[in-house]
């Protein structure tokens, strides 16, 4: 068990930078998804902490240890690959004992270990097949073996569930879940999937581009977004985002003047002075249907997505496609008409140059 | 309706029978005529024997039954497999090492991978007689390099001892860098993240060498096996060139002994039933290198 830190971490490929100076502390036992879309690091960072990458500046400590120059072997960490990496030529229980064998462990010590840690995932019928015999979901869990039978400082995890289908997806990442609370150990999760992140993480790291846009736990970066782009990109259907102009009081859409968004509160940020254009960003399950409300915005039902547990609504407003999430026992037709209205509370501003958050 | 015998239908369409025996026709063609035609004919040559006007007459099993009591064929078929297993070893383990250089000599330019490779891409007339000159005894270069180091000059070719280990080298010159480039063509398609795997696990180079690279390498190297095997087995030309099977019959192999049976004997039947010997053993090798890949499959 041991906490990570990466101080002004810099990782470049000739006179492409990767990460340009990265600052991330992670606790011990914490488990922390790192998350962005492909390219913004996320994986190379996750190699870096593995050493199977060098760092060309800044520190990287795993406990006390400083590991900038330390091989991959010593560095007592274990990695679960996205294509599972499993010696294909080996039996699963191969596999699991080969990181103890190369430590020259006793032989009694490895069984034992192989067997708590098949126990553990379930995959005692299996320890006698090769990887080919196995599913995706078994092979997945052999990789997690492998990885747990080493009793490891940090865990690893780059993408492992990208290679599962939708279902299995959902039951392993309970399992792995579950099984970080059990094991107590430093997890490191990689992914690109932000149910994966939300379900599982105590912090979220959202990366773009190699800089870290907002570190969180996962319902401070869904409620309160530090830019556009986590906005964005945590939630799905993605947040709403309109510009809007300072009128008065009043949030008015910047193309459509006479359609009222919102209604600024008491608590005005300084940012907001009359006739300023920011974007507003309100999620679709915040907003509600409001037919009483002479304030509601008045919306002409372009599309209708019926998921069962709840009906998303396209419409536009003033020409800006937007999405609502409504409940399921309503049932609107396309051209039907509805009046929505923001949640109160719920409207994120961002400014327009940055996309920083106004708070 | 579409019948056999109105090829074409009301439509004026080729019935689905016509048109599959229209176009397998020209491979069943090509594989009777070059395959099972040539090879049934030395079977049928085997069971006979030619009487001293040139014509033929039925022997049965006779060739057979003489091919067991023949102390020529017993030692044909002993160089055979001594050639073929000191042969097969030393390119695998050659071509192995050479791939395993040029994988890792990433940057090694095209021109030096090239000459790497170049042996098996000479003709085996040019092969052969270079290397004559080459381990000539008394002018060659190999007694020279031999000598200058202080060590005895060797009559290589002209040893009985000598010419089939002799043999067997230059055959590893020229065919161990064609094992290479098979063995490199396995060594790039290896999962690189087995690899790194295998580095977080702490295993070293030479771990990784013996418990990784190695059996991953088995199938490819069972598919190398198999092919040589199909050409050592059959070793003919360079002996042909070289020794012409001697001296005293040290480098008579089965193919040679047959040659010499056929056309210098003319005893065609005999010579035939080598041959068909010789076909059984090289396929009954393919048959169970082939069940050794499957075997070593990932």
């Amino acid at each position: 068990m041991a906490s990570i830190s990466m101080r002004s971490l810099v990782k470049t490929y000739g006179d492409f930078t990767v990460i340009p100076g990265l600052d991330l502390e992670i606790a011990d036992h914490e488990f922390v998804v790192l998350v962005g879309p492909s390219g913004c690091g996320k994986s190379t960072l996750l190699r870096v902490l593995a050493g199977l990458e060098r760092i060309n500046g800044g520190d990287l400590y795993i406990g006390d240890d400083r590991v900038n120059d330390v091989p991959a072997a010593r560095r007592d960490i274990a990695m679960v690959f996205q294509d599972y990496a499993l010696y294909p030529h080996m039996t699963v229980r191969q596999n699991m004992a080969f990181a103890l064998e190369m430590r020259g462990m006793d032989k009694a010590e490895i069984e034992t270990r192989v067997k708590r840690a098949a126990g553990l995932l379930h995959i005692e019928d299996f320890l006698d097949r090769r990887p080919k015999a196995l599913s995706g979901g078994q092979r997945q869990r052999v990789a997690m073996g492998r990885a747990i039978v080493r009793d490891p400082r940090v865990f690893l995890f780059d993408e492992p569930l990208s290679n599962l289908d939708a279902k299995l997806r959902a039951q392993v990442r309970a399992e792995i879940k579950a099984l970080s609370q059990q094991l107590r150990t430093t997890m490191v999760f990689v992914t690109h999937d932000q149910v994966e992140a939300m379900t599982m993480a105590d912090r979220i790291v959202i990366m773009k581009s190699g800089i870290i846009q907002q570190v969180g736990s996962p319902e401070d970066v869904y409620e309160r977004p530090a830019n556009l782009f986590v906005a964005g990109f945590i939630g799905s259907p993605a947040m709403n985002v309109l510009p809007v102009t300072v009128a008065g009081d009043r949030l008015v859409l910047s193309n459509a003047r006479s359609v009222q968004i919102a209604s600024l509160g008491s608590k005005r940020p300084a940012a907001l002075i009359e006739g300023a254009t920011v974007d507003l960003g309100i999620r679709p399950e915040h907003f509600e249907v409001a037919p009483d409300d002479p304030n509601a915005i008045a919306v002409t039902v372009d599309l209708v997505e019926p998921l069962g547990s709840d009906t998303l609504i396209h419409f536009k407003l003033a020409e800006i496609n937007a999405i609502a999430r409504v409940s399921p026992d309503l049932r609107p037709k396309p051209g039907d008409s509805l009046s929505l209205s923001p949640v109160p509370g719920k409207i994120h501003l961002f400014e327009r140059e940055t996309g920083e958050v106004i708070r | 309706m579409t019948t056999a015998s109105n090829p074409r239908s009301a439509s004026g369409a080729i019935s689905p029978r016509l048109q599959l025996a229209s176009l397998s026709a020209p491979s069943v063609i090509f594989t009777v005529a070059m395959i099972a035609f040539p090879f049934g004919y030395t079977i049928w040559l085997s069971l006979q024997t030619f009487t001293a006007t040139g014509m033929t007459r039925f022997a049965g099993a006779d060739n057979y039954v003489r091919m067991i009591s023949d102390e020529q064929f017993w030692n044909g078929l002993t160089i055979t497999f001594y050639l073929y297993f000191l042969s097969l070893v030393l390119q695998l383990v050659f071509g192995t090492v050479l791939a395993l250089l040029m994988f890792r000599a990433k940057k090694l330019p095209g021109i030096v991978r090239s000459l790497f490779i170049s042996p098996f891409m000479m003709p085996p007339v040019v092969a052969g007689m270079m290397w004559l000159v080459i381990l000539d005894p008394s002018l060659g270069a190999a007694n020279y390099i031999l000598t200058s180091f202080g060590l005895p000059p060797s009559n290589w070719l002209a040893s009985p001892a000598f010419v089939v280990p002799t043999l067997a080298l230059i055959d590893t010159w020229q065919w161990s860098p064609y094992v290479a480039l098979i063995v490199l063509g396995g060594l790039q398609a290896l999962p690189p993240s087995v690899y790194e795997a295998a580095e977080i696990d702490g295993a070293s180079g030479w771990q990784v060498l013996w418990r990784i690279t190695l059996p991953l390498l088995l199938p490819t190297l069972a598919t190398a096996t198999i092919l040589r095997s199909v050409d050592l087995l059959r070793f003919f030309d360079l002996i042909y060139i070289t020794t012409q099977g001697g001296p005293a019959n040290a480098s008579t192999t089965l193919n040679i002994y047959g040659f010499r049976m056929g056309f210098e004997f003319f005893q065609l039947g005999y010579a035939s039933s080598l041959m068909v010997t010789l076909s059984i053993i090289v396929l009954g090798a393919v048959i169970v290198l082939n069940r050794v890949r499957n075997a070593v499959a990932w």
